[in-house]
């Protein structure tokens, strides 16, 4: 079944303009304010960890900015970087795999809510850009097409590195998607949907967060998600010491690139599941949706009050999104790469029973409670 | 194959709450969230309060600012001209030995009031080794290491050749080096 009831039929131009707009935030949120600022954040934290400093030396007249220009720098360089293809290479699918590997990253976001809905001059805006009933089997559907970008990208640069590099990303993407999927069962046991914004709403109350009702999925599902992420302690597609970069070793230029954004897109989506997900979404602790509407509404007016809350409900989501990245980042730079093998039982023997073990005591629990 | 081979005993053993790996993993990520936010802090209040002393990291942004060197730091060596305008040295040629780089080359001549002095005083910038046995050589105390370590290379080998006009320094600019010298620090640290 397939919901269409966000579609407009009746008011059109608003529809069409809540559609844009809320398209074009994400988009700004996504492509012009994480994905450049994430590698800066990225030098800047992994920096401070290890007692550094950090990337802190382009300067424009002078002005280094903590090191933000490096951004620029960065995207200048890449952007006229030789864009080098091997011989041997299969070049349709060379140009192709950074392009099926940053667009997941990027539509993945289609299905989270950032805010929850509000009444605007008799216009019901719900902030999310498709309001899918199947939400969360979406982002998995997604995630897994991202693979075949590492996939394509080893297979066509005719290295053997990329090539055990895409064969390792295909393994543990398996390995792990099997047990993502499992791990957030019980979250959709416990609310009863699969609707990110029906599951966004449930968690209103502080003592309903996905946190504290699925403490166990939480483990897991951040375990699977760090290996969908391929980022350190699962980034054995791309071990430096192994495979030189793995898949994307022959990629230079902006397709170098793109491989790079997707990664941190794909890290922005995870932290955007995990406090869909876990910590409440858009909601304030102890604040209900509608108390703060109200309040907002009392200071402002109706519809610029909505608008207020609109924005600190966004605001609060993206907060909680930041946290988590900062958080993401904290274990990347601190756990060393697992070896191969050491994945795959991590995946099959500890993360898939572990998984099945909380779909049961969710049941059961469920069941007692009832 | 199995019983081939012997099981080496690693000597690590892990508890039970070690191979549960989460909570080791939590342990490490606070140590490392530690160091981060006590950089952050340190690095971000020194550069409001202006003072870099205050930085927990310890790299010095060296064109800016410049390193305090110990008094035992040995940079280019240097001759010493007295107070009244006249250079130490007696051209003994007893640093010209001592040196196992054999970069210094010294012609003497005498006064007229009977005292020596180096007529030409060559020191080889390109070969010394900035070891520091010239001054432990030298029984005047006119050749001494200083601190200059900025601007030892040229991109021409014959502009490293510094000559005596290039190499004496007043007496006051290098007192503290020679009153270190003068505590014969020498065969007590291993600088």
């Amino acid at each position: 079944m397939f919901d269409y009831t966000y579609l407009p039929s009746p008011n059109l131009i608003p529809s069409l303009v809540e559609m844009m707009l809320k398209i074009m935030f994400i988009f700004t949120m996504n492509m012009g304010v994480f994905a450049p600022v994430l590698g800066w954040v990225e030098r800047k934290q992994s920096a401070l960890m290890q007692d550094r400093i950090g990337a802190n030396r382009a300067d424009i007249f002078g002005f280094t900015l903590f090191g933000l220009l490096h951004i620029a720098s960065d995207a200048l360089k890449l952007l006229v970087k030789e864009d080098f293809i091997p011989r041997g290479a299969d070049k349709p699918l060379h140009y192709l795999a950074p392009f099926i590997a940053v667009v997941p990253a990027l539509v993945a976001f289609a299905v989270i809510p950032f805010g929850g809905k509000y009444m605007l001059w008799g216009h019901e805006a719900n902030l999310v850009i498709a309001d899918l009933n199947v939400g969360m089997l979406y982002i998995f559907a997604v995630a897994s097409l991202a693979t075949y970008g590492a996939v394509i990208g080893g297979w066509a640069s005719n290295n053997s590195w990329s090539l055990l590099g895409g064969l390792r990303v295909g393994a543990q993407m398996l390995s792990y998607e099997v047990a993502m999927g499992l791990t957030l069962v019980g979250i959709f046991m416990v609310y009863g949907s699969l609707q990110l914004t029906t599951i966004g709403m449930a968690q209103e109350n502080f003592f309903r967060w996905g946190i504290f009702l699925q403490p166990l999925g939480f483990i897991l599902f951040i375990a699977c998600a760090l290996a969908e992420n391929k980022r350190t302690p699962f980034d054995i597609p791309e071990a430096e010491s192994e495979l030189i970069a793995g898949y994307f070793t022959e990629y230079s230029g902006l397709k170098f690139a793109m491989f790079w954004m997707a990664e941190f897109l794909e890290m922005v989506t995870i932290a955007a599941v995990l406090v869909a997900l876990f910590f409440g979404g858009w909601h304030i602790p102890f604040i209900t949706h509608q108390g703060l509407i109200d309040a907002m509404g009392h200071l402002f007016g109706p519809n610029f009050g909505a608008i207020a809350a609109m924005l600190i409900h966004a605001a609060v989501f993206w907060i909680k999104v930041v946290a988590w990245i900062v958080i993401l980042m904290l274990i990347r730079w601190s756990l060393p790469r697992f070896r191969f093998d050491q994945v795959m039982r991590l995946g099959w023997k500890i993360v898939l029973p572990l998984a099945l073990m909380n779909i049961v005591l969710t049941g059961l629990i469920i069941l007692a409670v009832r | 194959m199995a019983a081939n081979y012997k099981k080496v005993n690693r000597g690590v053993t892990l508890t039970l709450w070690e191979r549960l790996y989460v909570m080791e993993v939590l342990r490490g990520i606070i140590i490392t969230g530690r160091h981060f936010i006590r950089n952050w802090v340190s690095t971000f209040r020194s550069y409001m309060s202006g003072n870099p002393a205050g930085r927990g990291i310890m790299t010095i942004y060296y064109p800016e600012e410049k390193p305090v060197l110990p008094e035992a730091y040995r940079g280019r060596p240097m001759l010493v001209r007295a107070v009244d305008g006249k250079e130490k040295c007696v051209a003994c040629g007893l640093c010209e030995v001592a040196c196992p780089a054999k970069c210094i080359t010294i012609v003497g001549a005498m006064r007229p009031d009977g005292t020596r002095y180096p007529e030409t005083y060559m020191l080889d910038g390109a070969v010394c080794i900035f070891c520091g046995l010239c001054e432990e050589a030298c029984p005047e105390e006119a050749i001494v290491m200083t601190h200059n370590y900025e601007g030892l290379v040229e991109y021409d080998r014959s502009q490293m050749l510094y000559g005596k006009e290039a190499l004496l320094v007043p007496e006051e600019k290098l007192k503290g080096r020679l009153d270190y010298i003068r505590r014969r620090m020498y065969n007590k640290c291993n600088y």
